[in-house]
């Protein structure tokens, strides 16, 4: 098990950029402040009773999810879990349509079939449309990592989960399985320290989920999830050895849940002062924003029109939900099975949005 | 169910060669659907396969004897005992482009890869759009002294989670014509086969490599105007058997053989019952809320006016299957049963 140095970025004669041009550090901070925003502002809708269902703010691991999500290429394919919206942002899913899922509308990645983070984009955007049941893509990942390997393609499967996931059995079959083919996918494991109210030393007894790695037959790495410049150098290296056929590598990235599991939880059982230093020394947001204006890529005035230019999508998306139609009654049986040609036709816009 | 010679094979144990089609033409289950699968592969390159022990052993029932040498151990693949990402493996596949093939060592064992059967392969065409040919093949059901791990009829459950088609066949014809169609299809597909069929059953089946028998159709195995038996698998052979006997005591049986259990072809289960006025339907997987519980409350539903007399179930205790002799055969429904039911129906 390897465990990444942390503070590459400031470290004297380290290449801080990790070989990415202004524009790309750019579009990372576009990147984690949009993500940021997003779960600010419908954590806020949801407590003014504005949005219906439920919302699984990924608050603070926004370094993990934008990190290893911006190591893949289009054609990559990705298997989050409910935690992970941030990372299928990343790839590219279009902000409108997600908030339309929120609000189960015809417009939603799943036509209404689904809500809230449960999203994914297959055919544009090479993304698992999320289900609960954890770590159900795992398997599926290899699945399509097969896929890659079998046609002799460059390309590569990541799967997502949390450290909870970790105890469910499919994780290890996964592993093994992905090892014993040597299949290109990237595991990555998204430690916030709990699931749902349980801490890591109830959920295992190692001191690190990366050393599992070694008894899969795989590199495991661990990396500080505060500096997503780590993050994404990290996921990179995986993600080219996997792609030149170098088989599959474990990441453990390390953060804290800044929320509760789901927006019912006040999550009381976090300990205030692992929350607060968290909050005030490793959020990877502000980190990031901080050292591009220490090296000069940034100023203030331009973090600030990247704040704006966020604000001003969320709006737009938010507008765009409201005036998406919701799916017609009639059409809850279709779409069953490929016979009737639900999917593959314009679904009805004659829901309306009342 | 005498004892014979072929149970040990059945089961699973020190089986032996799959064999081949007799001189005329006729094939086994077995042969029947190894041709279904080789056809398949020869004619689709996307198509291949992949369970535990299928490769240089060729599985447990040898349906997959002789595979690995013409296709390859890329497509016919061994896995681990993991049959959660069996199952996965082949949905990712699947969601790629490939059209794969998963066999369970035994329909029991799907239990063990049940999460990923029920919620990821079945829901995930529903919520997305994206077309999921993958088939899962399994021996199951009883009748060949395998006790309760190795005897399961899981159907119920698959018919019971919307997405995917289970399929039951109860002829070779009907087993090869069914995979092959299960193969082409673009949506996942349960193919149940049987144990106690596999070597059993004989008959002439065509060698058309397009040779299909649509998903979602019954069929008549015989024609009768007195009491209309709904069945399927297994349980056909012995209805076929009952209503050879009855014919004898002047009670004329129809059976209507399921062949596929979702989806359900109520047209020619309501047929039947308007032209026979009384039904039994007769399953191999537990009564409580087995198959049949539907298939009843089907024709009661919607068949009401046709019916002189109640709807009948003929179907397996709520134990697991019992391994004494004596014992699984009070389990499972005997020709001695279908007899008595139809008769007693008959003199409504
Ligand atoms: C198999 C399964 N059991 C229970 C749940 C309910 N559940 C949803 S999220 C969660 C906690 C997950 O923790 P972790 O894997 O660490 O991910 P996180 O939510 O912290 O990102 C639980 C128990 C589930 N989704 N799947």
């Amino acid at each position: 098990m390897v465990t990444s140095t942390p503070e590459r970025a400031r470290t004297p004669g380290a290449d801080w950029r990790v070989g990415l041009s202004d524009d790309q550090l750019k579009e990372l901070l576009y990147l984690l402040k949009l993500c940021r925003y997003f779960d600010e502002r419908m954590e806020a809708l949801y407590r003014q009773g504005r949005l219906p269902g439920a919302i699984y703010s990924g608050r603070g691991q926004e370094g993990t999810h934008v990190g290893v999500a911006y190591a893949l290429r289009p054609e990559d394919s990705l298997f989050p879990t409910h935690r992970d919206l941030s990372a299928q942002l990343t790839k590219g899913l279009d902000l409108k349509r997600v908030m339309a899922q929120y609000w189960g509308r015809i417009d939603g990645y799943t036509r209404g079939r689904d809500g809230n983070s449960h999203v994914g984009d297959w055919f544009g955007h090479r993304t698992w449309t999320v289900m609960s049941h954890l770590p159900i893509a795992y398997p599926v990942a290899c699945g399509a990592a097969l896929a890659y390997k079998r046609r002799g393609e460059a390309r590569v499967a990541m799967g997502i989960c949390g450290d909870g996931a970790t105890s469910n059995g499919r994780w290890h079959e996964a592993l093994n399985v992905s090892a014993i083919h040597q299949l290109p996918v990237v595991w990555v494991v998204n430690n916030n320290q709990y699931a749902y109210s349980t801490p890591n030393p109830l959920e295992f007894r190692v001191p690190t989920i990366a050393e599992r790695a070694a008894a899969y037959g795989m590199p495991g790495v661990r990396v500080d999830a505060q500096d997503v410049l780590e993050v994404y150098r990290v996921a990179r290296e995986a993600v080219e050895r996997a792609r030149e056929g170098g088989g599959p590598t474990l990441i453990e990235c390390v953060s804290l849940r800044w929320r509760g599991h789901a927006g019912h939880d006040p999550a009381k059982y976090v300990p205030k002062e692992l929350l607060e230093r968290y909050m005030r020394e490793k959020d990877p947001v502000a980190r990031f924003a901080s050292l591009l204006i220490e090296r000069g890529v940034v100023d203030e005035e331009e973090v600030k029109r990247v704040q704006e230019r966020v604000e001003n999508e969320f709006d737009e998306g938010y507008r765009f939900a409201q005036a998406s139609p919701f799916p017609v009654p009639e059409d809850v049986t279709k779409g069953l099975f490929t016979d009737d040609g639900y999917w593959a036709s314009e679904p009805s816009r004659e829901g309306g949005t009342g | 169910m005498a004892q014979t010679g072929v149970e040990s094979a059945a089961a699973g144990h020190g089986a032996e060669p799959r064999g081949k089609r007799t001189e005329d033409g006729q094939a086994t289950y077995l042969v029947a659907i190894a041709e279904a699968l080789w056809e398949e592969m020869e004619r689709d390159e996307r198509v291949f396969l992949l369970g535990e022990d299928i490769g240089v052993y060729g599985g447990a029932f040898k349906v997959t004897e002789g595979f690995i040498e013409r296709f390859g151990p890329e497509r016919v693949m061994d896995t681990p005992i993991a049959e959660e990402t069996i199952v996965g493996l082949a949905l990712g596949a699947a969601m790629e482009g490939f059209r794969p093939v998963a066999e369970f060592q035994y329909a029991d064992f799907m239990s063990s890869g049940f999460d990923e059967i029920t919620t990821a392969l079945a829901r995930y065409h529903y919520r997305s759009g994206v077309p999921i040919p993958v088939v899962l093949r399994a021996p199951s059901g009883g009748g060949v002294r395998a006790s309760s791990f190795h005897s399961f009829n899981p159907e119920p459950w698959f018919a019971h989670t919307p997405g995917l088609k289970v399929i039951c066949p109860a002829f070779p014809s009907d087993a090869k014509g069914l995979l092959k169609s299960a193969i082409r299809d673009d949506n996942p597909c349960v193919f149940l086969e049987h144990k106690w069929i596999y070597r059993r059953i004989k008959e002439p089946v065509s060698e058309d490599p397009d040779f299909l028998v649509p998903i979602g159709i019954a069929k008549i195995q015989r024609e009768g105007s007195d009491v209309t038996i709904v069945t399927y698998g297994m349980m056909v052979h012995q209805a076929l058997e009952a209503a050879e006997d009855l014919e004898q005591k002047g009670i004329s049986a129809e059976v209507v053989d399921l062949r596929t259990i979702t989806p359900l072809d109520k047209d020619t289960i309501l047929s039947s019952v308007a032209k026979t006025s009384r039904a039994l339907v007769l399953y191999e997987s537990h009564r409580f809320l087995g198959v049949g519980a539907e298939v009843g409350a089907m024709i009661a539903e919607e068949g009401f006016e046709h019916l002189d007399a109640p709807v009948v179930r003929l179907a397996p205790p709520n134990v697991p299957v019992p391994f004494s002799p004596v014992l699984e055969d009070a389990y499972l429904p005997q020709v001695a049963d279908i007899e008595a039911a139809v008769e007693k129906l008959a003199a409504w």
